[in-house]
């Protein structure tokens, strides 16, 4: 009777979790060959090769820094995301330290694990007090909670500009404003924003902002960290002094020049893509929520970047069977985080906005250049039967 | 071709099963369980056990081109057979681990799996065979006698069978090495496991120590004859099971072997190898895989893993079994299987509870 196990095979197979990752850009590619091959020259060398990386080195910068408002000197090259959070939050409280004062760290329930582990570690070491903001059913956050908390020493806020597992948009420009009056020093986690939403740091006065190559067609192991000059910022390791002694080690040339050839076309498209995709997402969340019963569409009543779509399914026991039963069919999701492997528990992100004990295995849709409305057609027929398939199993 | 649920170890033998399923056209899913992990504190294991033969497993798979998966069943693996295998030996019996992951754990999940995934077939590399004809499915022996699983089987729920597949029963081990060698798969060379899977140091004990922490199973108690007269000391029961020779103490004119374990009072009774020799056995926590046998019928019963099948005469009473063996058998155990065939075929079994000699 199912009628999806008939041919599949000779399909394609449908990719719908560009939130995991994303295809490098011919644009990038193009970009990034020179610097792989003939232009292999180290940017710290005097001759004409250490020039010619060097230049190329500080055009990226310069291109990074133009697409999201910053000036040239706040961009650090680091080696992806995760890199770019622990920096900012480890390096921002290890330069209060070496100024005698022990810093505190406010972070939202909601954070990816870079900076939720980054935070936890400073605590277990003593380098910091590490205090977690929950959200509210309504979709926001205690801004009046925020304030009181960083108004007593030294705090950093870390809050993502759009979570990972369900697309939620937090409120980073509100959190810039409380903190003004406060001193509290603001990070994002822009890695999920960038080419969603609009992503802008001269709009608001955040002071540290993260961002990785891989989410945004670029390539993978390549990040940016912006700090706003006037923010201090120790490096976590040691060695030559590149990057301003922020991030030692010779550069990846080849990397910084795709990170910002995927930055720029990410910003300069931003807006027509997110109508798209919100389209994409929209056709997707009223098909699934009206032709399959006991799904839930996750953070629906929040403000969410275009992009994603998590959909909380009801009477299933084990997400990733979920998932897996997907692949079969063709259809390549994830359950949330791509970071997180396995288990049955629900995800922090889940737990902070549906309790721990959740009945609801999570699929998280996530959209990108080259999804298709037919792309979405079969991954929404190979869902509601393989829902059903789920359901009638146990 | 139909699609086809696997459950691959990472050993030579699924390794080639995935092989064979691939070569005859079907749409093969390959599946490995994580049944259980060592370090008992996540962030500082080093080596999770099981995760040599995930990544084993993975490897085979993606150079077969099929896809492959990890189910994480520890805690239903925790439950049915590892807190069985400690309760067992606490009653001072010798528990049989893998009958009971195959029963409970094993084909359960892929059932269920398999029906999640859309699967009509469910295969494993054990060395069985299974014939569907007439709509009817008959487990029988691996063609290989010295690598014959069928032992292990005997707790298959019987609605899974016309599902089973079970593509090296036909096969010897040779065969199975040259194939797998032949393709050229990462597993050819692999070593055989022997030990418990979840015990790899062999030391059972450990594992005792830690689940049960103190229990009178691990306490020093007394070592006896038949007649009750003493002979010695022990240093708790569950290190015993009935035929053992080591461990009883030296001192004894004849060779002396463990007969019973008695819990309540904590004794090992020793005795004599004439002692130890049963014929008549009762079986409980029974399962067949089609119509129990009628009373008075014959068939073969073996009584442990690689021992030489018994010729004897069943008597089924609802959930209970007498087996009256043809010609005693020495140290019949309780906690391990009782395995019934009708020449080859596989018909059923349970677990020993009771033996004793009642003729001469």
């Amino acid at each position: 009777m199912d009628c999806l196990s008939m041919g599949n095979a000779t399909m394609d197979p449908v990719y719908l979790d560009y939130a995991a990752t994303t295809p490098m850009r011919e644009e990038v590619c193009h970009a990034m060959g020179a610097y792989l091959s003939e232009s292999f020259g180290n940017p710290s060398s005097i001759h004409r090769w250490g020039r010619i990386a060097k230049d190329a080195l500080e055009q990226a910068r310069d291109d990074v820094a133009r697409a999201i408002g910053a000036r040239s000197s706040e961009i650090s090259f680091v080696r992806g995301g995760t890199e770019s959070d622990n920096l900012a939050i480890l390096g921002w409280c290890r330069a209060q330290k070496l100024e005698g004062r022990m810093p505190s760290i406010l972070v939202t329930a909601v954070e990816h694990q870079a900076v939720l582990e980054a935070a936890m570690n400073a605590e277990k070491v003593g380098e910091a007090f590490v205090t977690k903001v929950g959200l509210s059913a309504e979709g926001g956050l205690d801004l009046d909670g925020i304030r009181e908390s960083t108004r007593r020493g030294e705090a950093i806020v870390s809050v993502m500009w759009v979570n990972n597992e369900m697309g939620l948009t937090l409120p980073v420009h509100d959190v810039a404003e409380a903190l003004e009056s406060t001193g509290g020093v603001l990070h994002s986690d822009a890695a999920q924003a960038i080419g969603k939403v609009p992503v802008d740091v001269s709009e608001s006065s955040i002071d540290l902002l993260s961002a990785t190559g891989h989410k945004i067609y670029g390539p993978k192991g390549i990040g940016i960290l912006f700090v706003r000059d006037g923010i201090s910022i120790a490096p976590l390791i040691h060695g030559g002094g590149q990057e301003k002694g922020l991030r030692p080690g010779t550069e990846d040339v080849a990397g910084a020049v795709g990170f910002a050839a995927a930055i720029k076309l990410a910003i300069e498209e931003q807006e027509p893509e997110a109508i798209r995709l919100k389209s994409l997402r929209d056709h997707m969340e009223l098909a699934l929520s009206t032709q399959l019963v006991g799904v839930r569409i996750n953070g629906g009543k929040w403000a969410r970047a275009p992009h994603i779509l998590s959909v909380g399914v009801h009477g299933i026991e084990d997400g990733n069977e979920l998932l897996m039963a997907l692949d079969l069919e063709g259809v390549a999701v994830s359950s949330g985080s791509a970071c997180s492997s396995g288990g049955r528990k629900a995800s922090h992100v889940m737990a902070a906005l549906y309790g721990p004990d959740d009945p609801h295995a999570t699929v998280r849709f996530s959209f990108g250049r080259r999804t298709t409305s037919q792309d979405l057609d079969r991954a929404i027929a190979a869902t509601i039967a393989v829902v059903e398939r789920l359901r009638r199993a146990k | 071709m139909s699609r086809v649920l696997l459950a691959m170890s990472g050993g030579v033998d699924s390794s080639v099963a995935a092989a064979l399923l691939v070569e005859s056209g079907h749409d093969v899913v390959g599946v490995t369980m994580k049944t259980f992990c060592y370090s008992e504190t996540p962030s500082h294991g080093k080596t999770c056990c099981g995760l040599d033969g995930i990544a084993d497993a993975r490897r085979v798979a993606a150079g077969l081109g099929i896809p492959h998966y990890v189910f994480d069943v520890e805690e239903d693996f925790t439950r049915d057979v590892v807190d069985d295998f400690v309760r067992e030996y606490a009653r001072g019996r010798t528990p049989n681990p893998c009958v009971r992951c195959n029963s409970n754990t094993k084909f359960r999940d892929l059932m269920l799996r398999g029906r999640a995934f859309g699967c009509e077939r469910i295969a494993s590399g054990h060395y069985v065979r299974i014939e569907h004809a007439e709509g009817r499915s008959t487990l029988l022996r691996g063609l290989d006698q010295t690598k014959d699983q069928s032992y292990f089987l005997w707790g298959l729920p019987a609605d899974l069978l016309p599902q089973l597949l079970f593509p090296v029963g036909g096969l010897t081990k040779g065969m199975v090495r040259a194939r797998a060698q032949a393709l050229g798969l990462a597993t050819a060379d692999k070593a055989e496991s022997q030990e418990i899977c979840f015990v790899p140091t062999g030391n059972y004990r450990d594992l005792l120590r830690r689940k049960l922490e103190s229990h009178p199973a691990l306490e020093p108690g007394q070592i006896v004859r038949r007649d009750g007269q003493v002979v010695g000391a022990h240093t708790g029961y569950a290190s015993f099971t009935v035929g053992q020779r080591k461990g009883l103490g030296g001192g004894f004119q004849e060779p002396m072997f463990v007969l019973e374990i008695l819990p309540d009072t904590r004794e090992v009774v020793v005795g004599t190898q004439d002692e130890l020799y049963q014929d008549t056995v009762l079986v409980e926590d029974l399962n067949w895989l089609g119509d129990p046998p009628r009373i008075g019928t014959d068939v073969l019963v073996q009584l442990r893993y690689r021992a030489i099948p018994t010729p004897a005469k069943v008597k089924v009473l609802d959930d209970k079994m007498i087996l009256t063996l043809s010609e005693a058998r020495a140290a019949v155990t309780p906690g391990q299987s009782a395995v019934v065939f009708d020449g080859d075929r596989l018909i059923g079994g349970g677990r020993i509870t009771e033996a004793e000699l009642t003729s001469n």
